[in-house]
């Protein structure tokens, strides 16, 4: 393709990032990438041009070179391209360097045989030295950023080999200290520290740490990267993105014991690191502060007191992450760098920016979970658990208890602290006392109520009321005392804006029993002691449906007897049969069968009708538990919408047949040469019990004629059953594939149908012996045989490999039924029927070591192939 | 348009790892907020931000290449693909792009917004709450100059609290991390100076934000609402404090009502400015001009009259039903803070070549200011109850007291 202009390309950029992957797939896909590093060298397209198709190639290189090959030839290109750059400043030399950096890496090609990774490397350490590296590299005002961008590729460099830098602690130590820019060596300096503690302690190795941050500028003996140690980090040693681990075991640097020497020269590291740490952006010097804090914690001889300086620092800005950094070194370090009036005052400093009226809510939010899950110096509970910790008292608290003016996202967080006060207070209630967050909880609740419980008011506030309402279930459900004022409180709701049923329904499937039980009591109450003729009937046939269970079977049914006559259009006569089905369920009887019947008489609608006797005829006929069958959900049918389909589940499920996963394995015994036919021997076994089974069999090919059904009454988990047998009829003698479906019932008297996995009839199978020849003349018999196979059939020589046990053996395991004569050791002559009507001859004479010489005459050609296989596969059988 | 971040979590996530142990979740936000201060940074019309939409993809490169945040601050890395020809020296901060050349000076501007919960009830204390912020801007030559702003009180000023500080800020007295509004205030309370040492940054920003308790609300007043047919009557009473300074930039009482028809009739009286009816929208504005009188107490009383109401038009409101309705007061003064804070010339100290010119500017807003209908039920927050016995969050109980002086207050966040 030729030269492209810059709007051809923004239009394929732009096909390209709609989608790529189908970009890639389509005609112009595979040259896309190609095209694009030509591209960088043409003199038409503009810089800007340029740039913005390195910036595709930093965002999609796995598309655009997928694998090594590709990406080292691309990464070859771009430093090409870099090479030859006039030697004027130029947009494009920062984003080329990260675009061969991320080819190597994105396309799994670094490593010490690439040919580009050995050009990249010196070339971003030279850089990032601040070295001359000649007019190529631009002009002196473009050599600082490049030197931060050589940098930042060194650190990706690093993050993916972890070590590979190792040998050069001591160059970035000395870079930093003279005028290098700051926040890119810092960055680097900190995570190549970290990998090389992180590998010698699990190599459990000190290859002179001191050396390492020792050496000068110029590393001595060699390359200065170290893809030994590369090779040993490159186990995924440690998550690049730091996180405190949860195990103990993922930060064990304990093992590794520097000496005092080495102690002191890595402790002044980190100083260095720390003492320039305010020259780094927030974000930079919160990374720097995670990967240090990681690196040291554990570490003997480094004491955290390094931090301290910059505590009192951190702990006043209003930035979030700086305040989280705090927080990464107080789960590393606990007493050891925070004593108990420290950890007040964090805790304090979190508690005001949790709610400092400058800071915008999503922080809010995140300082809230912080103080939820805040790393204690000596947690009460089990790790991990989320508790209010213990130095946050209720004088703390108190601005950050919810009220009904918050946001709903901060009003569920406060609730969420307030609920785990309300725990922590359980002992302490009932004293009079005037802070009490249980009665302060109580009222928020029920003006969150008050709000929902408005006429045409904002779904949203109802939303509100029930989060809110799950929230303190989680938290509290072991408290009566909360959650029987909860459940009043929600019964009230229901009786004030029955409007709401839905969000009941839902309430009632989420929450355990704790709430369930006594919500489903009130509910039901509320809704049976009213005479059901209003516009809410509907409603409250919903949640009628959801709590009627056997209790207070009178005072439903008479609601229902007298919501029935209200009943005049389908849908609420199909919500009043839910009711009905879901009594039936419960085992409910004899008012039901009456209020049945009256409704089949009463209504006017034939499909209510209809159901009404069905489930009457139901309850008259079955037993309870055939009952529960008939009317349980289905376990193969997804959940439907559809009332009437939803309704029709149960019987469905009884009178189809389900698709089920075969609890069935068959496989095929050893073969059985008698008879007049070829007769395949089964095994089956069951993992479940299963009744009536019937298994069908399909021939793949219809080689054979299809085949009869197996009948089994009965087979049971662990009880053997006898083998099944199955007679072949084939048509040619070859072999095949059998396609097995079976049809059987579960204990729970649903009918199954099974695909099971094909079986393999073997050539071998179809083997069959003559019959008897005269006793007297064996010899003549077979050299008849031989005869009358020419001239219509074939011959074949062949070589049958022999294993240790020689011809013998091999005889008598897979040929005796078939000897005509025998002269062992050495020589067999065979003769084999192949229904319908073939034959196959074999004479095996003068055995050697190794193998034996096989003539072979068949008088159906096409046997000849299958023969020679079988034949050579036999030794392999053995 | 919705920007999302996704950090990179590289452990199992079952059991979900709590957020607070991943470094990436406080960078994802710092990212967000950049990205947000970048797009409404100084965004004046459609044109302006789609420029600066397209200049984001770019921008995330240069910030965050190979999806490692290295600069929150987008305008920082906009400038500094701009800046690529100046020659950094050593020690150049990374947050600090390029230096300054000119004529050196330094501008601090305090500004305190003022907020308050009104609710002239017996057993709901009243709330208030100062914000501060001050915003600084250092046009300083040299690459790291020195700068120190101190913040005074007047001798009877309330203590700042809560100060949060600017990253630039070098070192903090221990006294100014620890005073907070979760303590009760007593005579010991830290009241400054409040010194900042720090190294400014290029551009605008903000050295430190503050809460404080200021002991009464500079505007005490009590709204009276009463329900009556069709109509509702009205009353207003508010009270300047005398410490206040009477010159305002403007003030106006805002008096909207909700679930309401349009305003059809309006009979009323004024002891002092205007009255505007917005019939439309059901409210009522109460212009009370640039000065209180002299008496510094003015009122308002009288009726309003609506017509049927309209579901298309009036959102509903689901605080203010029935009778539950409040007044809302708008007004600024310049020169002027609540709590008395003031930076001025020989408080900053600049350890740089030159002497520079000093600015400053104080100005009191209000936000978020409440006056509750006390004839009805209003909510509450928690520190309101405090001094109450019965807590409940909708007060029945509105018993109006004629000496609004005598009310219970309570500065909000100070609880015992």
């Amino acid at each position: 393709m030729g030269p492209l202009s810059r709007e051809t390309w923004a239009q394929r950029l732009a096909a390209f990032r709609a989608s790529p992957s189908a970009f890639m797939a389509g005609p112009e896909g595979e040259d896309l990438g190609r095209d694009l590093l030509s591209e960088l060298r043409s003199d038409k397209l503009s810089e800007q041009t340029k740039v913005s198709l390195l910036a595709l190639s930093l965002e999609y290189p796995a598309q655009l070179w997928p694998d090594a090959t590709a990406a080292e030839a691309a990464a070859t290109s771009l430093l090409d391209t870099l090479v030859l750059l006039p030697p004027r400043p130029s947009a494009l030399r920062r984003p080329l360097l990260l675009a061969a950096t991320t080819a190597l890496v994105a396309g799994d090609a670094l490593g010490p045989t690439s040919e580009a990774s050995r050009r990249l490397l010196p070339l971003l350490l030279g850089l990032a030295s601040g070295r001359d590296l000649g007019r190529g590299f631009g002009p002196a005002s473009e050599q600082r950023p490049l030197q931060a961008t050589a940098c930042e590729c060194l650190r990706e460099l690093e993050s993916c080999k972890p070590g590979l830098l190792g040998g050069c602690l001591g160059l970035l130590r000395g870079l930093l200290g003279q005028e290098g820019p700051v926040q890119p060596l810092s960055l680097l300096l900190a995570l190549a520290l970290r990998n090389t503690l992180v590998i010698q302690a699990r190599a459990r190795a000190r290859a002179g740490l001191q050396g390492l941050l020792m050496a000068g500028d110029t590393p001595s003996g060699g390359d200065p990267w170290n893809w030994a140690l590369a090779e040993e980090g490159d186990a995924r040693l440690q998550p690049q993105a730091p996180s405190w681990p949860a195990a103990e075991e993922e930060c064990g640097l304990a093992v590794l014991e520097p000496t005092p020497e080495e102690a002191r020269e890595l402790r002044a590291a980190v100083a260095q690191l720390l003492d320039t740490s305010y020259l780094l952006t927030p974000v930079a010097q919160a990374q720097l502060l995670w990967l240090l804090g990681w690196a040291l914690r554990g570490l003997r001889g480094q004491t955290p007191v390094l931090f301290k300086p910059q505590l009192v620092r951190l702990l006043g800005t209003a930035q979030l992450t700086l305040l989280h950094a705090v927080l990464a070194l107080k789960a590393a370090f606990g007493e050891a760098l925070f004593t108990a009036q420290d950890e007040a005052l964090l805790l304090r400093r979190l508690t005001v920016a949790a709610q400092h009226p400058a800071l915008p809510l999503p922080a809010h939010l995140f300082h809230l979970h912080c103080l939820l899950s805040f790393p204690e110096n000596w947690p009460l509970g089990p790790t991990g658990e989320e508790a209010a910790p213990l130095l946050l008292g209720p004088r703390l608290c108190r601005g950050l208890l919810p009220s009904l003016l918050h946001d709903p996202m901060a009003l569920l967080a406060r609730l969420h602290l307030l609920c785990l006060l309300c725990a922590e207070d359980e002992e302490k209630e009932e004293k009079g006392q005037d802070w009490s967050p249980r009665h302060y909880l109580e009222e928020l609740l029920a003006g969150l109520r008050q709000r929902a419980a408005l006429d045409g008011g904002p779904r949203a506030s109802a939303t509100l009321c029930f989060q809110a309402s799950y929230l303190v279930v989680q938290c509290l459900a072991t408290q009566p005392t909360v959650l029987t004022p909860l459940t009043h409180g929600l019964a009230r709701l229901y009786r004030a804006r029955p409007v709401l049923a839905p969000h009941f329904v839902d309430l009632l499937d989420r929450v355990g029993p704790e709430l369930g039980e006594p919500l489903r009591v009130a509910l039901r109450q509320e809704v049976v002691s009213r005479p059901g003729r209003d516009e809410a009937l509907r409603w409250h046939l919903q949640i009628l449906a959801e709590v009627a269970d056997g209790n207070a079977q009178s005072a439903t049914l008479g609601f229902l007897g007298a919501a029935a006559a209200h009943c005049t259009d389908w849908g609420l006569q199909q919500a009043l049969l839910r009711v009905c089905r879901a009594l039936l369920r419960a085992g409910v009887g004899g008012g039901l069968a009456d209020l049945l019947q009256a409704l089949a008489r009463q209504w006017e609608d034939p499909d209510g009708r209809d159901h009404a006797r069905l489930y009457y005829i139901l309850l008259a006929h079955l037993a309870g538990p055939k009952l529960g069958v008939a009317l349980g959900p289905s376990p193969a049918a997804p959940a439907l919408a559809s009332s009437l389909v939803a309704e029709n589940q149960g019987f469905a499920a009884v009178l189809m047949v389900q698709e089920a996963p075969a609890p069935i394995r068959l496989s095929v015994g050893p073969h059985r040469a008698a008879g007049p036919g070829p007769v395949l021997q089964l095994h089956v076994e069951v993992l479940e019990p299963a009744y009536s089974l019937e298994l069908r069999f399909r021939v793949e090919g219809q080689v054979y004629a299809p085949l009869g059904a197996v009948h089994v009454p009965c087979l049971c988990p662990g009880r053997p059953c006898r083998p099944l047998l199955l007679p072949l009829q084939p048509r040619r003698p070859a072999p095949t594939r059998l396609d097995v479906r079976a049809l059987y019932t579960t204990p729970t008297g649903l009918t199954c149908h099974a695909h099971l996995p094909p079986l393999p009839v073997n050539f071998a199978d179809l083997f069959l012996p003559f019959p008897q020849a005269p006793e007297g003349d064996k010899l003549g018999f077979f050299e008849e045989l031989w005869d009358s196979c020419l001239p219509k059939g074939a011959e074949s020589r062949l070589w049958c490999p022999l294993g240790p046990q020689g011809l013998e053996a091999l005889v008598s395991r897979h040929l005796e039924p078939f000897v005509v004569v025998a002269q062992p050791p050495t020589s067999y002559h065979i003769a084999i029927r192949l229904p319908p009507d073939s034959r196959l001859l074999l004479r095996l004479e003068a055995a050697q070591e190794d193998g034996v010489p096989v003539a072979l005459r068949t008088d159906d050609w096409a046997v000849l192939p299958l023969a020679g296989d079988y034949l050579r596969g036999l030794s392999a059988a053995v | 348009m919705i920007y999302a971040c996704v950090p990179l979590v590289e452990q199992t996530l079952s059991p979900h790892p709590p957020l607070i142990s991943i470094s990436g979740i406080s960078q994802g936000f710092e990212l967000l907020f950049g990205v947000q201060d970048f797009l409404s940074l100084s965004q004046k019309n459609d044109t302006e931000l789609n420029t600066k939409l397209n200049q984001l993809p770019d921008l995330l490169l240069q910030a965050c290449p190979f999806g490692t945040l290295l600069d929150a601050n987008l305008q920082n890395s906009l400038d500094s693909i701009n800046f690529a020809s100046v020659t950094h020296s050593q020690k150049q901060p990374a947050w600090k792009v390029g230096t300054y050349k000119g004529k050196p000076q330094v501008s601090i501007s305090i500004t305190e917004k003022v907020k308050s919960m009104q609710y002239d009830k017996q057993d709901i204390a009243d709330t208030w709450q100062v914000v501060g912020t001050v915003t600084c801007k250092c046009d300083l030559e040299g690459i790291m100059p020195n700068v120190t702003i101190s913040l005074s009180l007047p001798t009877n000023g309330s203590p700042l609290q809560d100060i949060l500080v600017h990253p630039c800020v070098t070192s903090l007295d221990s006294a100014i991390l620890t005073s907070s509004s979760i303590d009760a205030m007593d005579d010991s309370a830290f009241s400054g100076p409040y010194k900042f040492p720090l190294t400014p940054p290029l551009e605008s920003f903000n050295l430190c934000y503050y809460t404080s308790q200021v002991p009464v609300p500079p505007i005490l007043g009590f709204y009276q609402m009463k329900e009556e047919e069709i109509q509702v009557k009205i009353t207003v009473n508010l009270k300047l404090h005398e410490s206040v300074k009477n010159n305002f930039e403007f003030c106006e009482a805002h008096i909207p009502f909700y679930n309401r028809g349009p305003i059809t009739h309006v009979e009323y009286k004024v002891s002092f400015g205007q009255l505007e009816v917005f019939r439309e929208k059901s409210s009522l504005v109460w212009i009370i001009g640039q000065k209180f009188p002299k008496s510094m107490e003015i009122n308002l009383s009288g009726t309003v009259t609506f017509g049927a109401k309209s579901h298309e038009k009036q959102s509903f409101d689901e605080i203010c039903i029935g009778g539950t309705a409040y007044l809302k007061l708008h007004f600024r003064i310049l020169d002027y803070t609540l709590t008395g804070c003031y930076a001025d010339q020989h408080s900053v100290q600049v350890f740089a070549s030159g002497k520079p010119k000093i600015s400053t500017h104080r100005k009191l807003i209000s936000s978020d200011y409440y006056i509750w209908n006390s004839k009805a039920p209003a909510p509450v927050t928690y520190g309101s109850l405090l001094l109450s016995e019965s807590l409940c969050l909708l007060s029945e109980s509105g018993k109006v007291r004629n000496k609004i002086t005598s009310r219970p207050m309570r500065p909000s966040g100070n609880s015992r």
